[in-house]
């Protein structure tokens, strides 16, 4: 008798299939891969742009002079990151021209105090940057969404938009938490 | 004792032997896919035209590559080590889409698009974690693929237990053709083995690395001393009216100058700012080339705000960070990739040859247990 994995005894039809292939199960490993394709190529698309500039309907905002497009990066309401705290992430677009006026975008949820509160910076290129937000604990469903824009020359704008405009799915949490306070 | 080795040995790697068979072929494949590319497809190679000698600079490549592509912005552009490739110019089109231009560096010429997913990142997406998404840190698929460098390393351990004086083998292999598929297995299991051994040791703890790495990050744990990254101060940007105003930036002039603060400083290629208060960066392969070096420029002055070169890391950063081009073997040229990928292939076969002996001793036994069966049904009842 040889050393090793034995094959077992088994003397049913059933139990010697099982004893011969069992180890070739794992072949179906593979059906993974091709299960999670059509959910990989969608996200490469929304990473490169092809998909437009995010999972949601883009939503004019009109900050200061400046018409700018803002779209959810992901449909799903904020994330918990653990220590980074709860996330979302939104994509801005600028109108034409404006790049060459516009030195940086902010966006928080909530009205910011100062531009030092402005909250989190996009980047990118002109026609779609990207910002990770953080929903602080304090934040409501009454909240809007804040976009600041600096001008190169030092001038300052603010304009907001509803959150449940922009993203249903976080206006739907923001209540939801709220409730259960 | 080597019993138990053996059955360790088959355990490690037989219920699973297709996945890890799949993640050892797809991987194997992966080590060389650039190449592949290069073999097929004509626009990612540099092919220098008749009477142009040199290379162009960054800046005039850049402004070759805009003027063919009006209204775009430049996000990043890399010159690929090996030089017969040619360098990428990612841009940012006035619709919102990013691409990758594929750029001959002699004439600036825009030979092609990369695909967004293109052979060798969909090779290496598939290898690493099985496309499955990474929404919240690692994707679950890397966690299932890094886990395998476990018993990947345990099989090496047992296999060398088992195989007692398996340095002999390297004087006298020995791999016998015509004496049936068992003992041909068998021999090739063995041989391969032994002379893939520093290989498969390499594979398998860069992979449990990745895997403990994914943990770290997850858990928000980090072994870097790279610091947070580099905002420039707003004193620092200038007032303009127009951003048209600003200084040219000159990226020939940024690449000098990090050359003159750290004279080793290869630039294999340049992130541009993703905003006004972002750095631009230049990373390049270390004189030790499993790490890279980084300089971070400020656009506006044209100062050096930050360099990371290898005397800047820790000991501990230095292994770690050396475990991917290790896995990959992408840091010494061509002819080490098709090392990686012959003993790829070797461990791809390994671990099918390791089911064949398997299949084949399974064979046999299953003849013997259904002789002894139908003798035990036969014997006459007492």
């Amino acid at each position: 008798m040889s050393a090793g994995v034995q094959r077992g005894e088994a003397r049913t039809r059933l139990g010697r299939w099982w004893q011969d292939w069992r180890f070739h199960l794992s072949a179906l490993a593979v059906l993974v891969p091709l299960a999670a394709l059509p959910r990989y190529y969608s996200d490469i698309s929304l990473f490169t742009g092809d998909a437009g500039l995010g999972s949601g309907e883009a939503k004019h905002v009109q900050v200061g002079p400046f018409d700018l497009q803002i779209a959810e990066f992901w449909l799903t309401a904020p994330i918990d990151m653990g220590v980074a705290g709860a996330r979302k992430q939104f994509s801005v677009s600028l109108c034409q021209g404006c790049e060459h006026r516009i030195r940086a975008i902010h966006a928080r949820f909530g009205k910011p105090r100062s531009l030092r509160a402005a909250g989190a910076l996009f980047s990118g290129s002109h026609v779609r940057q990207t910002a990770d937000l953080q929903v602080p604990p304090s934040v409501d469903s009454s909240d809007n969404l804040w976009l600041t824009v600096e001008e190169w020359d030092g001038t300052v704008h603010h304009g907001d938009i509803a959150v449940d405009q922009v993203s249903p799915a976080t206006a739907a949490w923001l209540a939801r938490k709220e409730k259960q306070q | 004792m080597a019993r138990l080795w053996l059955l360790l040995h088959g355990w490690l790697a037989l219920p699973v032997w297709a996945y890890v068979f799949f993640i050892c072929v797809t991987g194997t494949i992966a080590t060389v896919s650039h190449e592949i590319v290069w073999l097929f497809d004509p626009s990612v190679r540099a092919s220098q035209p008749a009477g142009i000698e040199e290379r162009m600079g960054a800046d005039a490549l850049i402004a070759k590559v805009m003027e063919q592509r009006p209204g775009s912005e430049m996000q990043w552009v890399s010159w690929p080590v090996e030089t017969h490739f040619a360098p990428t110019v990612f841009v940012s089109e006035p619709s919102g889409r990013g691409v990758g231009l594929y750029v001959n560096p002699y004439d600036g010429h825009v030979q092609g698009e990369a695909a967004s997913v293109g052979f060798s990142t969909f090779m290496r997406a598939l290898h690493g974690w099985l496309f499955l998404p990474w929404t919240t840190g690692y994707s679950w698929g890397w966690y299932a693929v890094a886990f395998m460098g476990i018993p990947m390393l345990g099989s090496v351990i047992t296999g060398i237990l088992v195989y007692k004086k398996f340095w002999r083998a390297y004087f006298k292999p020995r791999l016998r053709i015509g004496k049936g598929a068992r003992l041909f297995w068998g021999d090739f299991h063995r041989l391969a083995g032994i002379w893939s051994i520093p290989f498969i040791i390499i594979i398998a703890v860069s992979a449990i690395w990745f895997f403990v790495e994914a943990i770290l990050s997850d858990t928000g744990v980090t072994v870097s001393t790279a610091g947070i990254p580099t905002v420039l101060e707003r004193e620092s940007i200038p007032v303009v009216s127009q951003s048209d105003d600003l200084p040219p930036v000159s990226l020939d002039g940024m690449i000098a100058t990090a050359q003159t603060a750290h004279s080793g400083l290869r630039t294999d290629s340049i992130f541009m700012p993703g905003n006004a208060f972002d750095p631009v960066q230049i990373f390049g392969r270390g004189s030790y080339p499993l790490v890279f070096e980084s300089a971070t420029i400020d656009p506006y002055s044209g100062e050096v705000v930050k360099l990371r070169r290898v005397s800047d890391y820790s000991v501990v950063e230095l292994v770690t960070n050396s475990m991917r081009p290790l896995h990959t073997g992408d840091f010494m040229g061509l002819w080490l990739k098709v090392i990686y990928f012959s003993f790829g292939l070797l461990l791809s076969m390994m671990v099918l040859s390791g089911m064949l002996i398997w299949t084949k001793r399974t064979v046999r036994e299953t003849r013997d247990i259904l002789r002894e069966g139908r003798a035990g049904r036969l014997e006459p009842a007492e």
